[in-house]
């Protein structure tokens, strides 16, 4: 057993019941991190791993469905949220907002284990999904500026004539600038190319008709 | 009587003037002359017989020294001649002498004398009969001589007659006592004349004695002193008067000797000062210096100054000064004082006049007072006075006016009405001047008094506002001696009257716009004034129902107010009109298409200074809306306080759980940890221990958790009071009153006087009857039930007994209702009858049911008495 590589943390305010998940989540062999409060797990450094999150509703300083929304903004591993007594309008808040599941308490060894199970696995397909997103972006800010001008115009479908023309420039030029891009994004196809603009949200700003055809 | 006196006599000095010559014939010598010669010198006596002998001495001389020198023969003659002048000279002497030596030498000649004096003589003997009476006195009293003898066989005399009846016992008493002592005699008395009329006499009479002293008669004269005796009265009286007038003379008089003493004061100046010259201490210059005391303090030494001056210049006195009564009191006097002097032109005598000007002085005062003040209150009329004579010459401005145009008034010192004209150019107002002018002229002509409003220009160049008046004085003949005139300042008046209207006007129309209807009312609540929106809502004015028998305020009521409303709404008016209190109701009004609206009536008593009513004002105002918006709005907080009701149940149920839940949901994930170290090969026997341990503790806390839950029923003693159970009950009563009035429940309430207090939790206790009375009304609204609820409380023994009943469908089984989550209503968790026991039992008392007869139930709970007050 090489040990787990996600964390557990675990926020409720009742000592006895973050005893009691650490033992459980021990017993499952997991690796936990407990905090009495939402502003001891906010400020504490936590290690770039994929990890869950569970969070008692009730907290003595803010409200657990409160903090899912503070942190709903950044990066956060996925909440599973437990209750000492659920009521409907919050579970479907916090599903909506995200979370992975509502628990009320008591709740049994094997929802818990599935939630937080489910959990991990979602932060790490975020976590993959930001990691390939993150070489996109880091490749296209090594774009030249004209090449970054370049880019949109050939994933909307512009020949290089049309391409040549919107920038004034030959298009001889243009190819070259073409394959640069397509080098640097290391796209094998222009379909390729088109795909990685999609998960850069680069728009698409012309068509490839012209646009005294629009009417 | 003369005859007997003079006949012997001149028949001796005949008969000796012829036995005389005879001798001298017959002897031849001169010597037989010297018969003759002395009855002569008899006969003539006097001066006569003075020259005579002289003649006779001398001759005798001379011929002595001529017989002596001259021849013999004449020498025997002259000495012849010598001889016999001589003899005739001692003859001539030794008559003379006789002459000179007896009384009765010359009787003739003295009653000549007597009986030509201007008075009556008279003699008596020492018996005091009449001797003699002068011929003049017969003649006056026109009686004989006898007449005056005494009277036959009375020891009266016959004078008696003609004494005056009053003077003659006075009169007979001296004539007695002189005649018995020889003292002369000497009275007065009034003697009858002839005609009747008496007039006074003096009479008076010495004794004649002789050799030895023995009275031999009386003689005596009796002068008429009538005129006198009159002067001598008249005197008198004149000086009585005199002294009379300068005692009453309304002023004081007074003379001070030359050197200032004063000798005399009239009786009013005594009686002034209190004190007289009489009665003044030391004669001489003291009673001047206890004059000078009584003058006034403050004139003493003008006093002193002054009449020194005079007394010492001989210059006239005079000087007003304040002199003090014998009270005390001061009195202002004008005092004057004149010298008299002699011949010489020395002083003899100051003669002074004090005259008591002290009201005058006062009035004087009082007039000057009075001019200084009527000066002083022309100057302080807050007014412009003047006056014009008949023609319009402006006469007298007064000061203010003087200031108020700032300019010389003396340019309009012009005759006739150029003056006053002049005035109204410079300062009547361009606009007002032609009226002003015209006006003026009227009034002059015609002697009608002025009156104007106009603006008059300030010194500063400001108009402002003047009321000007001006009257005419006439004197009695009806013409005009002077106008007089006032300018009053009514600029800021005027102002004033315009902000007052135009306050007035906005009040108005604020009060006719106001959202709201507005009525006024007497102090009796008869309506004076209503608002157009209150008359067009009622249809109505304030007149329009006036008619006889009903006040217009009854009318008013009866035909606006709902039937339903019309009693209390009278009764509640009457009794804030009565009372002065503020009055607020709503009741229903009828608007003038029929139908009624609720309204809200407020009214409010306004005061006058005295602290009087003197007028109600009230406003209405249309709540209908509000009305039915606040019964459906009461429906809805009903229904929400239902709502919260059972929300606060969930949310104490959620608590209870949550309590519960959190150790559970530990004991549960405790346990499948234990589960899981046992399971895992190997055990984890350690930790296995470890949770186990955990999970005892955690279910200890669950119960915990329960026990403190059971615990939250049973209140500590710490919040109780020591409470009146009427005071809770009325509250109880109060908090459902609103419910039950509209769930048209009454609530009865019956508590008996001798219930004491009791040491409660008054909101629980509250909440306890609370509980009980809405179950009540629950209860009563199954069908046919009576809607009443009665609350009673009255005391048993050592507890206070209170019971909530109804005659509503009543309970089947009296003890299971109060089981926790025993419920016969739909919506109910069945712990309200639970927790009322609890909170009973609590406090030490016991909470149960009793059915009633012929149906309902009784909710009964007991409190202990207070040990504090159990008697």
């Amino acid at each position: 057993m090489s040990g787990p590589d996600f964390i557990v943390y675990v926020v409720d305010d009742d000592m006895r019941i973050r005893e009691a998940l650490e033992e459980l989540l021990a017993s499952h062999g997991m690796r936990t991190v407990a905090f009495a409060s939402a502003g001891a797990f906010i400020e504490a450094e936590k290690p770039d791993a994929a990890a869950c999150l569970i969070l008692d509703v009730e907290l003595p300083d803010i409200n657990g469905l409160d903090l899912q929304r503070r942190i709903a903004a950044g990066e956060h591993p996925p909440i599973v949220f437990i209750t000492g007594h659920g009521d409907i309008p919050s579970s479907v808040r916090a599903i909506k907002e995200g979370a992975v599941d509502f628990l009320t308490k008591p709740f049994s060894d094997a929802d818990l284990i599935g939630a937080v199970e489910t959990a991990v696995d979602l932060d790490r397909a975020h976590r993959a999904a930001r990691a390939d997103q993150a070489a996109l972006r880091r490749r296209y800010d090594d774009l030249t500026p004209r090449e970054r001008e370049v880019l949109p115009l050939v994933v909307s479908g512009l020949l290089n004539k049309q391409a040549a023309a919107e920038l004034g420039i030959s298009e001889v030029t243009l190819q070259i600038h073409r394959r640069n891009v397509m080098s640097k994004m290391a796209a094998a196809s222009l379909a390729d190319l088109v795909r990685i603009a999609q998960r850069l949200e680069i728009p698409i700003t012309h068509s490839r008709r012209p646009s005294g055809d629009v009417s | 009587m003369r005859a007997v006196v003079s006949q012997p006599r001149e028949a001796n000095v005949l008969l000796a003037l012829l036995v005389g010559l005879a001798a001298c014939v017959a002897t031849g010598t001169p010597f037989g002359l010297l018969a003759p010669f002395a009855a002569l010198l008899l006969y003539a006596g006097g001066t006569a017989t003075r020259i005579v002998n002289g003649a006779l001495a001398v001759a005798a001389g001379v011929l002595a020294l001529a017989a002596g020198l001259a021849p013999p023969d004449i020498a025997h003659r002259a000495l012849d001649w010598a001889a016999f002048c001589a003899v005739a000279f001692a003859v001539g002497r030794t008559i003379a002498i006789q002459a000179g030596r007896s009384p009765l030498g010359r009787p003739a000649i003295a009653t000549r004398i007597i009986e030509a004096m201007p008075a009556h003589a008279w003699s008596a003997d020492p018996g005091g009969r009449f001797t003699y009476v002068s011929p003049n006195t017969l003649d006056y009293l026109g009686a004989p001589v006898a007449d005056l003898a005494p009277l036959p066989g009375s020891d009266e005399f016959g004078w008696r007659r003609v004494v005056h009846p009053e003077d003659y016992g006075r009169v007979i008493e001296a004539w007695r006592h002189s005649l018995a002592t020889g003292d002369p005699y000497d009275t007065e008395h009034r003697l009858r004349r002839h005609d009747g009329i008496y007039r006074w006499f003096r009479n008076a009479g010495l004794a004649e004695r002789d050799r030895e002293g023995r009275i031999v008669g009386w003689h005596g004269t009796t002068i008429d002193i009538d005129d006198q005796k009159r002067a001598e009265a008249a005197l008198v009286e004149r000086e009585r008067e005199m002294s009379r007038l300068v005692d009453l003379v309304p002023s004081h008089l007074w003379r001070l000797a030359p050197d200032g003493e004063p000798i005399f004061f009239n009786r009013r100046m005594a009686n002034f000062l209190g004190f007289d010259v009489g009665t003044m201490s030391n004669p001489g210059l003291d009673r001047l210096d206890r004059l000078a005391a009584a003058v006034h303090p403050d004139d003493q030494a003008a006093f002193r100054r002054t009449l020194g001056w005079s007394l010492h210049a001989g210059e006239p006195f005079a000087l007003r000064y304040r002199l003090r009564r014998a009270d005390g009191a001061y009195h202002w006097m004008s005092s004057r004082a004149e010298p008299l002097t002699d011949e010489g032109g020395r002083i003899v005598q100051w003669y002074g006049l004090c005259l008591d000007i002290d009201d005058q002085v006062r009035a004087q005062d009082e007039a000057r007072r009075r001019e200084r003040e009527l000066a002083q209150l022309v100057d302080m009329v807050p007014g412009l006075l003047w006056r014009l004579d008949p023609d319009g010459r402006p006469v007298f401005f007064s000061k203010r006016m003087v200031e108020y145009f700032g300019d010389d008034v003396e340019a309009f010192d012009l005759p006739g009405k150029a003056g006053v004209g002049a005035s109204a150019t410079a300062h009547v107002h361009p606009d007002d001047l032609p009226r002003v002018i015209e006006t003026l002229d009227r009034c002059l002509t015609t002697g009608e008094g002025f009156a104007l409003n106009h603006r008059l220009r300030r010194a500063d160049g400001v108009y402002r506002w003047m009321s000007v008046r001006a009257e005419p004085l006439r004197d009695e003949s009806g013409a005009i001696t002077q106008w007089y005139g006032l300018c009053h300042d009514i600029d800021d008046q005027l102002r004033i009257e315009e902000t007052l209207r135009e306050r007035e006007r906005a009040l108005w129309q604020l009060v006719e716009t106001l959202p709201a209807m507005i009525v006024c009312a007497d102090p009796a609540g008869e309506p004076v004034y209503r608002s157009e929106r209150l008359r067009t809502y009622l249809g109505f004015g304030v007149e329009t129902l006036d008619g006889a028998g009903e006040t217009r305020l009854n009318r008013t009521l009866d035909a606006a107010i709902h039937p339903d409303d019309r009693a209390a709404v009278k009764e509640h008016y009457a009794r804030c009109l009565a009372t002065g209190e503020p009055y607020l109701r709503k009741h229903r009004l009828r608007r003038f298409d029929g139908e009624y609206r609720w309204v809200e009536t407020r009214a409010a008593p306004m005061r006058g200074e005295s602290g009087d009513i003197v007028q109600w004002n009230l406003i209405c105002l249309d709540i209908d809306g509000e009305v039915r918006a606040r019964e459906e709005l009461r429906l809805a907080h009903d229904r929400l306080t239902r709502a919260s009701h059972a929300a606060s149940l969930a949310e104490l149920s959620a608590s209870i759980a949550h309590e519960v839940n959190q150790p559970l949901a530990a004991v549960v994930a405790n346990s499948h940890a234990c589960h899981r170290w046992l399971s895992a090969a190997p055990p984890n026997l350690e930790r296995a221990k470890t949770t186990a341990e955990r999970i005892i503790r955690d279910a200890n806390a669950a119960a915990d958790v329960v026990g403190r839950i059971r615990a939250l029923f049973r209140q500590s003693a710490e919040t109780r009071d020591l409470v009146a159970p009427a005071d809770v009950i009325t509250e109880a009563r109060e908090l459902m009153a609103e419910e039950a009035t509209r769930r048209r429940i009454r609530l009865l309430v019956e508590i008996a006087t001798d219930v004491p207090p009791a040491c409660v939790d008054r909101v629980q206790i509250q909440q306890v009857l609370v509980n009980l009375i809405r179950n009540g009304m629950d209860a009563v609204e199954a069908p046919k039930s009576e809607r009443a609820i009665r609350i009673e409380a009255r005391r048993m023994d050592d507890a206070i007994r209170i019971a909530v009943s109804d005659c509503g469908g009543g309970i089947l089984s009296p003890e299971k209702i109060f089981e926790p989550f025993f419920t016969t209503k739909d919506q109910g968790m069945g712990m309200g009858l639970a927790i009322c026991r609890s909170i009973v039992e609590a406090h030490g008392g016991r909470l149960w049911a009793e059915a009633n007869a012929p149906r309902g139930a009784t909710f009964v709970f007991t409190l202990p008495v207070s040990a504090a007050v159990a008697p």
